[in-house]
Parts: structure tokens; sequence; C-alpha cells
């Protein structure tokens, strides 16, 4: 099967500002996620590929059509959920996805049937008829989520499909979303700044920054290009430069980052590592006052590559 | 009370932050002053009127000479200039076309046997006959033909020893129209314009701002389809307000609406739809093209304001041109508001034909036609 997103070293430029620079990108029929700090360029990378800025340099295939020469045809072929709101929140669910028929020409019978079948994958049915403003947060983003879906899309593109939506909701978007690409086969490409939802949603991830790819693959290909290994993560009454260089020096320490007020330390064996830390520092006349031990991240791998954490 | 003069504080610092607020507090009232005051301080001046002249000789001719170059001012103006501009009417007939087709606002009729009846110093009745549709002019033209006249009696009676016996019948070609009635047609204009504004552009930004329209531009919708789309709606919406005004004025502004239709035909309803929809769709697509370009909707709301007012105010919506100073006059003429007003008093009070508007259509057309492409390449350029 063809790529369902292949880009040719997309570039977009707003003055002297490169968004996304030179970048090579291959989508398959898979859930996908764009990660990235504010500002790293994902969204523009998805207005692009959703034709609605045009690429100052390269171009893209979506859907098997070029985003720059055949733009009708992607547009007939993908479904987009914008980070902010378009429902029209005077109409009802039913009348909200109505309208969104017509605009992609689909017949009204085929219409009717479409839209009250997709109200009841996500629950809403039984709303159907008030008025979205009645909706709660979760509901609006079902809804226009499902709004996407009736034009048939190959792909999805959804930005930030969770954001400021208290945990349950968002645990039931996700369900939903995971749903669609079960049942529907859609290619779905997700940008997000949610660590869990990357990891347990996604098939494959890209980490952009700087409007560059910095590290792509499954979330634990991600995990385990970090040297492989679990993170020390250890704060400090008092840390003599002599106990940092001597941690530095240390064979079974891979990497080793200051944070505020600790470090963190990448090694090959949790366990094995601790003691041997503790002692270090207590022979270098440091004091420890917190060690814990965890298994990597995803937003250690970020921070890795992107030298900043999502959590900030 | 320390809450208080925080509150104060902040509000006064935001006003001052933003000039364009700050100025279109003052700019709103000031045109108004401006405006308003100019058009309704002026005297009707230059007003055309058809003369009918039956009699030739030298009394009707100083007649004529008098009204040409009337220096009596109304309104205690000092230096005023000419209160008429005469037309040549060759009957009566004629002239009364004159009027209904509203070139002219009055008709001046020197009978058969003026000069005569003059020399001899018997009766002599002149019939002015009004444009009371316009009840301002009228009110103003009537008075000062009879003093012209008067004018011409005095100089007679200096000239020879004879008395003069002359009378001037003012007369209304129409149903009598209160000023109210006058004014409405401006109204049901500046609903749409309202709706133009409001319903239409200022809906347009805020679906940009919420990224409506983007979210229109992933679907397989062409743009003008949008454009085409925001135009219908918008069109609908005012041709709703500017009837639903017409109602409401008739139920509680106490318009009759026999004066506003008192010949109530098909054509004449179908060519004032015609009207206000030629009006709604170049109004709508202006404001759509200033829309689309505004980045900012509070910067557009501010500006639609003095827009909304230059446009009301020289359109001759409350005041007859006539008597607007010449830079009014000037606006006037690139107003589309002015043709709209102009072709509904015509078509609603008077069921003037097709011919009498139909220069007002060729400017609505053209004007509409013009919005309508910017419109369209401001929709490509800013979306």
């Amino acid at each position: 099967m063809n790529a369902a997103v292949k880009t040719f070293g997309i570039t977009k430029r707003f003055g002297n500002f490169t968004a996304v620079d030179h970048l090579d990108l291959e989508i398959k029929n898979e859930v996908f996620g764009l990660l990235g700090p504010n500002g790293a360029g994902k969204t523009t990378l998805q207005r692009m590929l959703v034709t609605v800025l045009s690429p100052t340099e390269g171009t893209a295939t979506v859907a098997g059509a070029d985003i720059v020469h055949e733009a009708d045809k992607v547009r007939e072929r993908i479904g987009v959920v914008t980070q902010a709101s378009t429902l029209d929140i005077e109409l009802t669910a039913m009348e909200n996805m109505n309208l969104y028929g017509m605009y992609y020409g689909i017949p009204r019978k085929e219409r009717k049937e479409k839209i009250k079948g997709l109200l009841e994958v996500v629950g809403l049915a039984d709303r159907a008829k008030i008025p979205v403003a009645g909706y709660s947060g979760g509901m609006k983003r079902r809804l226009e989520i499902v709004r996407a879906l009736v034009s048939d899309p190959q792909i999805l593109f959804l930005d930030e499909p969770t954001t400021g939506l208290d945990p349950q909701a968002r645990a039931a978007v996700l369900e939903y979303v995971k749903r669609i690409h079960e049942e529907h086969g859609i290619t779905l490409v997700i940008t997000t700044h949610y660590l869990d939802e990357a990891e347990n949603l996604c098939d494959r991830l890209a980490i952009v920054d700087h409007g560059r790819i910095v590290a792509a693959g499954t979330p634990t290909d991600l995990k385990r290009k970090l040297t492989g290994g679990d993170i020390v993560e250890a704060e400090f009454s008092i840390l003599p430069g002599t106990a940092f260089n001597a941690l530095q020096k240390a064979d079974f320490v891979l990497g080793i980052k200051k944070r505020d007020g600790g470090l963190t330390i990448v090694v090959k064996n949790g366990a094995e590592a601790v003691p041997k830390i503790v002692a270090l520092i207590d022979s270098n006349g440091g004091k420890l006052r917190t060690i814990t031990l965890r298994e990597i991240t995803l937003d250690d791998v970020f921070l890795d590559v992107t030298g900043r954490s999502l959590r900030e | 009370m320390k809450g208080a003069l925080a509150v104060c504080l902040r509000d006064v610092m935001k006003f001052v932050r933003q000039p364009v607020l700050m100025v279109s507090t003052i700019v709103g009232p000031l045109l108004t002053l401006i405006l308003l005051g100019s058009a309704f301080g002026g005297a009707i001046t230059q007003a055309p009127i058809a003369i009918v002249r039956e009699s030739y000789g030298p009394y009707s001719s100083n007649f004529i000479g008098i009204l040409k170059n009337e220096q009596t001012c109304q309104f205690g103006k000092i230096n005023c200039q000419n209160s008429f501009q005469l037309i040549d009417a060759p009957d009566l007939d004629t002239a009364l076309q004159m009027l209904h087709e509203g070139l002219v606002k009055a008709i001046v009729h020197i009978p058969l046997g003026f000069d005569d009846s003059l020399s001899v110093n018997s009766k002599v009745i002149v019939t002015v006959t009004l444009d009371n549709t316009d009840p301002l002019s009228a009110a103003a033209v009537g008075p000062e033909v009879a003093q012209a006249g008067q004018q011409l009696s005095s100089l007679i009676q200096t000239s020879s020893a004879n008395g003069v016996n002359m009378t001037f019948d003012l007369e209304d070609a129409y149903r009598n129209v209160l000023y109210i009635e006058f004014m409405a047609p401006g109204t049901f204009v500046q609903a749409i314009m309202f709706v133009s504004i409001i319903a239409g552009g200022v809906q347009l930004v805020v679906d940009k701002e919420r990224g409506i329209i983007e979210g229109y531009l992933v679907t397989p919708l062409k743009k003008y389809e949008i454009v085409v789309g925001v135009l219908l709606s918008g069109v609908f919406k005012a041709l709703f307000a500017s009837v639903a005004l017409f109602i409401l004025a008739v139920v509680l502004g106490g318009i009759r609406p026999m004066t506003l239709f008192p010949t109530p035909d098909l054509v004449g309803i179908a060519l004032t739809m015609f009207t206000l929809f030629l009006t709604s769709l170049g109004l709508i697509a202006m404001m759509t093209a200033y829309a689309v370009r505004s980045t900012a909707a509070d910067l557009y709301r501010v500006t639609c304001f003095p827009i909304n007012l230059t446009l009301y105010y020289t359109s001759g919506a409350i005041y007859p041109l006539d008597g607007m100073p010449t830079w009014m006059k000037e606006i006037s003429i690139i107003n589309p508001e002015t043709y709209a007003v102009h072709a509904l008093r015509l078509l609603m009070y008077k069921g003037a034909g097709l011919q009498a508007v139909a220069g007002d259509f060729v400017f609505l057309a053209v004007f509409t036609g013009l919005m309508l492409v910017l419109a369209i390449v401001a929709f490509r350029r800013g979306i």
C-alpha cells in the first residue's frame, strides 16, 4: 500500500523565520503522532498537509494527491479536526453534521443515514437534536471528530484533540479515536504534546523541533534509542564538583544531565547503579536528599533530542 | 474603595492604550455634529423647477428673471446662490411627468394671458405644483416662488401707477407626506447597512478569528462558493430586516402604508424589492471585502460606525440634497445609499416607473459589480 502521507523536503518560511525546514516524512496507514514543543513547527506542517498553507519549498502527497497541484483532491479525501472548535454552537449536532456533509456534496439520504450511525458511535445519538451550546467540552470534541468522518476520509488529521479536556473526557475521546482507526481503517495523524497519549495511541511517532524531525519510530524504538537502561533521578543537599566529575567518569553511567535541584542519570542497570551512586556521592563529600529509580519515558527521549522537557 | 480605584485605573489605562477605541468615541459624535448640522442648516438652493410658460410678454420674462436670480434667501442666510434652477417644460403634462420622475421639485405655471391681465390689472392666478413627497423642499420652494411674485408686483407698481392683483395657488401634487414618512426609505437602507456591518461583516471577522473559515478551506468547498454563500445569506438577512422594519414602522412609528405605497401594483413592489436587493448585495459585498481584510474584530467594529454615519447622513435620507453644502453633495454623488434612497422614494410614494429610476439602477449595478469583484479578490488574498 502507498504511503498515506509523504513529504519531499517540505519547507515553510514566514519572512526570515523557518517554521518547517526541509522535512521528509512518510506516514502509512497507521496512527501517527507528531510530537513537539510549542512553536516546533508541527502545526505549520499539518496546516500544509491539509492544504491551508502552501509550502515555500518542497511538496507532499496526501492520500495519493499532491498538496500543491491537486489540493482539491486532497480536500475530498481528508478530514480535519482543528485545535479550536469550529462547531456552530447555536445549531444541533445533527445540523452541524448535516451542513458538513453538504460541503462534500453527499446526497441527502446517504447523509442522513451516515450521520445517524456516526452519532451513535460516539454516544451522542440521544442528544442529536439539542443545540451544541449545551454540550460539555468532551461531547463537543467527540462531535467534531465524527463530523470529520461524514465524508469517509482516508486520513483524519487531529490537532491536539484532547487539549483542554478533563481526564475522563480525554479518555473517552481517545477511546473513540482508537476505535475509528480500528473499525474504519482510517489513517490518523495526531499532533499532541501529551506523552501518554502519544505512547498509548500512536503506532509511530515523530518528534519535531525547529522545523525538523529530530527522532522518529515506534514509542518503544524511541525509548530504546536512548541507549537502553533506566533513569536515576537524584536530588542533593550538597553536590561538590568532585562528586559530579566522578559520576561523569563512572563506567556504569551512560548519560548525565543537570536539571533544577538535581541530576538525571541514565544507567545500564538501575538496581545495581543506585548503591554505587550513593557510595560515590558519599565518598566525595556530597549529600543526597532523594534518589529515585524509574523507567525511561518519552519525556526523557524528548529531553535528549530537543534539550527541553515537554512537561515544562 | 481602594478596589474601585484599581478597577477605574485599569479601565482608563486600557482606554488610553487603544487609540482607535479612544478616537472612535469622539469621531462618531463629531461626524454627527458636522454632517447632520451641515445638512439641516442649509437653505434649499438650486432646486430644479419646471416652468410652463403660456404667456410671452415683458411681465412674464421679468418674473422668470427674478426666479432665476432670486436674491432673497430663506433661513436668514446672507450669501446664497440662485434659489432655483429653471427648466422649461413645453406643456403641463410634460411638467407633471418631470415632477413624477423626480426631475423637478415644483412646477410654476404661467398661464395664458398672464402678461395681458397684469397690464390691465385684472386678476392673475399662478399655480405652483409642489412635489410634496419631499416635504422640506416643498415647504421652502412654495414661499420662495411667492416671494419672487411679490418682487414682480412691487416692480410693476413702481414703474407704473397700476395696482397688481396676482395670487399664488400652491398645490400639492401628492398625498400629504409626513417628515417621518420622508425619512422611511433612508431608514430601510440603513437597516441594510446595519445588517451588512453586523450580520455580514462582524460575523465574518468572528468566524475568521474562530477558524471557521479555515475549517471551510479544508473541505472541497471552493472559495467562490464561500463568498457567494456569505453574500446570499447577507442579502437574505438584509431583505428580512428592511421588510420587518417597514412593518414595525407602520405598527409602531405611525407610518401610513398608503403614503408609502399609494398605488400598490406588482411592478412597483417588484422594483422596490429589486432596489433593496441590489443595495443589499452591494453594501454586503463592500463590508465583506472590508471584513475579510480586517485583522481585528474590534478595529472593524469601531471603523464601521463612522462609515455608516457618513453614508447615511450624506444620502439625502434625512434632508434634501439641494439643501446640503457643496462638499456634502460631492460625497453624496459617490454614495450608493444616495441612489438607493432616491430610487425608493420615487418607487414608493409616487409609483414612478422603471425609467425614472434607471439611472439609480445603473449606478447601483456598477457599484455592486465593483464591490463583488473586490469581495472575491479580498477573499482570495485575505483568507
